[in-house]
């Protein structure tokens, strides 16, 4: 079709000032979304309507605005912000209906304010959480160094306990041996088990041993030291040492670690008589 | 142009849909100058004018919803209610009783822009009468007093193919003086 002699035909004209009928109206609506340029000439003869306009205004009575807004004061939006800022720029589509907000912020505000109780009580119950963690590892330590304690005294206690259960054996010879002159506060005791010939020492009172000596101990067999054993660093109590069939009397000298074959009479500690 | 425009007009719809005071009286005080001339085009009662006025804007507010903006400026669309309304108004018993001093006969609306010198036209109706005769009268019956082509045939014994040919000279017309 002519496009031109179409908007020369007045029909737009018509159709912007309402004085189409309804089969007209629709058609220059349908050939304005067809052709730009019809659109074009709508758009530019209500621009220049507009212009006319607006270049005669006239001055209405100001009681016209007042009435209107008193008439129309209850459909106006409630004024939830009071200075809504306008947008800069307005989306060309329809706005999603704006939901009011009601019972919703009330709904808002105790969650924001149940989310910081949460939060403070969070940090509040993991302080909590710490000072007793500290504690139960402080506890547990001290747990383990009692147990361990409790182990090392239950092992000591059934050291002593068979040593009482021998020394208290009708069958075990007790042979004293008190410090020789000079060393008289010294003192150890054999405990001879007759039947087995077993020797054990009791080390009552001897000075500590340096690092490098060790305890010996000597049964005299018809006048001659024999060796009876060397008395062990970690033996706190009744040691056993060696099997001597026979004697007469038992002393005990300092030797060098390892023992001697011979005593050094001269480190003599101790001596007693069967 | 009265006052600066602060809102494009999808901003001043979306506003106006979404009921907000300021919107309403940001449109107002931009738009009732120009609408309150166009009325005063058709009803020359200023009193009358400013209650059509004032009619006109509640419409505006009542039926914003329906303005659709892909089928036109606001401004036009303010322009055909207030034109309506105006036109409603003067065909209005009220309004015939208080011009019961006035000849309300087809003598009138043929002497429309011929005989009448109106020294207070404003605005679209002083464009109009830049017009030849012949096209002035019929754009005077159509849209300021609102007849339909048939009436207007009948009241000027025109044929009503005549009519249609004349009413599309005389708005390609009316353009033309517009524009310039």
């Amino acid at each position: 079709m002519d496009i031109q002699a179409y908007i020369e035909s007045g029909a737009i004209e018509s159709y912007v000032l309402g004085l189409s009928d309804a089969a007209e109206a629709v058609e220059v609506e349908q050939l304005s979304h067809q052709y730009p340029e019809i659109k074009k000439a709508i758009d530019a003869f209500e621009v220049s309507l507009e212009q006319t306009a607006f270049a005669h205004t006239a001055t209405p009575y100001a009681s016209v605005k007042e009435n209107l807004f008193t008439a129309l004061q209850d459909e106006f939006a409630q004024p939830a912000a009071p200075a809504a800022p306008m947008p800069v720029t307005a989306p060309k589509t329809t706005q999603a209906p704006v939901v009011p907000m009601g019972w919703l912020k009330y709904v808002a505000a105790a969650s924001v304010i149940l989310l910081i109780s949460s939060a403070a009580l969070n940090i509040y119950f993991y302080n909590q959480f710490q000072a007793v963690n500290n504690k139960y590892t402080a506890l547990l330590s001290e747990k383990n160094t009692l147990t361990a304690d409790n182990n090392a005294i239950k092992a000591r206690y059934l050291d002593l306990y068979s040593n009482v259960q021998l020394m208290n054996d009708p069958a075990m010879a007790k042979v004293p041996m008190p410090g020789v002159p000079g060393k008289e506060n010294d003192l150890a005791t054999v405990f001879w088990d007759t039947r087995t010939k077993d020797v054990y020492v009791l080390a009552n009172k001897l000075p500590q041993a340096a690092q490098d000596k060790q305890y010996q101990l000597w049964a005299l067999v018809d006048g001659k030291p024999v060796d009876a054993g060397l008395l062990e660093v970690d033996c706190n109590g009744l040691c056993k040492l060696k099997n001597i069939p026979r004697a007469q009397a038992f002393a005990i000298t300092l030797e060098n670690k390892g023992g001697s074959p011979t005593p050094h009479l001269d480190q003599l500690f101790v001596m007693g008589k069967v | 142009m009265e006052g600066v425009k602060k809102y494009s007009e999808t901003e001043l719809v979306l506003l106006l849909k979404q009921r907000q005071q300021s919107s309403f009286s940001y449109l107002y005080d931009n738009y009732s100058g120009a609408l309150l001339s166009v009325i005063l085009g058709i009803i020359p009662d200023r009193d009358m004018a400013n209650d059509v006025l004032q009619e006109v804007f509640t419409k505006i507010w009542r039926q914003i919803e329906r303005y659709d903006e892909t089928k036109g400026r606001l401004f036009t669309w303010m322009l055909n209610i207030a034109r309506n309304a105006s036109i409603d108004m003067v065909r209005s018993k009220g309004y015939q009783n208080s011009q019961q001093n006035k000849e309300l006969t087809e003598v009138n609306y043929a002497a429309a822009g011929t005989t009448r010198v109106r020294t207070d036209e404003i605005g679209l109706r002083k464009i109009v009468h830049q017009l030849k005769d012949e096209h002035k009268i019929l754009v005077e019956l159509a849209y300021f007093e609102g007849f339909t082509q048939e009436e207007i045939s009948k009241m000027l014994q025109i044929p009503i193919g005549t009519i249609k040919t004349r009413m599309r000279v005389a708005l390609t017309q009316l353009r033309n003086v517009i524009k310039a």
